[in-house]
């Protein structure tokens, strides 16, 4: 069995992968490490990807996968990651301009609300926006149908449009 | 520029909301809220592009390929250490269960045989046939005990016939009870068999405190 989807398929998209997996659980070390799991994972079962119809859509599945389970011990493990972030904010320069700490607040409104959307919304809206991916392969990747990814699409960018309305106002 | 471009950037933006834009016009969306002076009425809406854009950026670290590589070949060499127990793993099992049967099997075999033994084996079907046998060899052995009974009294009698002068024996016994070899030379000289005798001479005792 030759390696070569491992180098041409694979490999290339695992900055995304990686992007995806940070989307989810919002740490640099956590999202690498799921994602050095799944290429091994993938590696070790190389006589399998044959029988995948498209590797790509199943990487990106296996991360989306991968990574939520891992965010659901995480929070069983740690309660700080959510803390973490705030901490930017706590400890803004003081000479910094008034309108970096409204940025900085504003980034952090738009996570929250991010994280407190329904998955399927969450994820079509990163990849979607963050990966810039057809509606075609997020239906793919998160096997439902284009229809169901652009309801929820319209949904995610709606919940922001009203977020950051209302925010300005 | 901001002024020609107004309309364009409202359909756009209102598109976008719909979800009718294409990813180029997303993409031109986002660079035109990246732009530092924004109107007004646009600019609610900048820190969302800017979020998306900001995440765009978000990179593996340095060292991700090392590490990964690192694993893989760990992976591999893993693989190596523990590849005659992978080969041998069916036949370990195999292995352990003909232990286990061949265990098993030889202590059925000891524990049927330790029932077997001929001691308690009942060989009689008619209890009156055993009660008979079972006499007849208790009888056997009683007069085998009776027959040796009468040789030893016959033996005690013949030594009594010798008339030997017990009290001359007796003398040569010192104090401490043992025989002295000056004393069994002396009585070697009146018996010519001295050392048949002097085997006599416990069970003669033992005879005269009967």
């Amino acid at each position: 069995m030759s390696n070569e989807p491992f180098f041409q398929i694979i490999l290339p998209i695992k900055d995304r992968l990686f992007r995806v997996a940070y989307g989810i659980v919002r740490d640099q070390e956590e999202a690498e490490d799921i994602l050095q799991d799944l290429l091994l994972k993938l590696w070790s079962r190389k006589e399998e990807w044959s029988d995948i119809g498209n590797l790509e859509a199943y990487c990106f599945r296996a991360i989306k996968n991968m990574a939520l389970d891992r965010l659901a011990t995480m929070t069983l493990r740690k309660t700080d990651s959510i803390e973490r972030e705030r901490e930017d904010l706590y400890f803004v320069d003081h000479q910094s301009p008034h309108s970096e700490m409204v940025i900085k607040e504003q980034r952090l409104l738009i996570e929250r609300c991010l994280r407190e959307l329904p998955e399927n919304q969450q994820l079509a809206f990163r990849l979607r926006e963050v990966e810039g991916m057809s509606y075609r392969e997020i239906s793919e990747t998160l096997a439902i149908s284009e229809d169901l990814v652009r309801i929820s699409l319209f949904r995610a960018r709606k919940k922001m449009k009203e977020l950051l309305a209302g925010y300005g106002s | 520029m901001v002024a020609k471009n107004e309309g364009h950037i409202n359909t756009l933006l209102e598109r976008y909301w719909n979800c009718e834009t294409t990813l180029s016009e997303e993409q031109e969306l986002r660079d035109f809220f990246s732009q530092s002076n924004l109107p007004a009425a646009w600019q609610p809406y900048a820190p969302l592009f800017a979020y998306t854009r900001e995440e765009q950026s978000v990179a593996l670290s340095e060292g991700f390929d090392e590490r990964l590589k690192q694993a893989m070949e760990k992976e591999k060499t893993g693989n190596k250490e523990y590849v005659t127990i992978r080969i041998f793993a069916p036949l370990l099992r195999v292995a352990a269960s003909l232990l286990l049967i061949v265990g098993l099997g030889i202590s059925i075999f000891f524990i049927t045989r330790q029932n077997n033994n001929p001691w308690f084996v009942e060989t009689y079907d008619d209890p009156n046939a055993a009660i008979k046998d079972a006499t007849y060899a208790l009888e056997k052995l009683s007069h085998a005990l009776q027959t040796t009974e009468e040789a030893s009294l016959q033996t005690i009698r013949v030594i009594d016939d010798l008339d030997i002068d017990w009290s001359a024996l007796d003398s040569l016994i010192t104090d401490d009870g043992e025989l002295t070899t000056d004393s069994l030379a002396a009585t070697a000289q009146e018996k010519n068999d001295t050392m048949r005798i002097g085997t006599f001479i416990s069970s003669d005792k033992k005879e005269k405190e009967i």
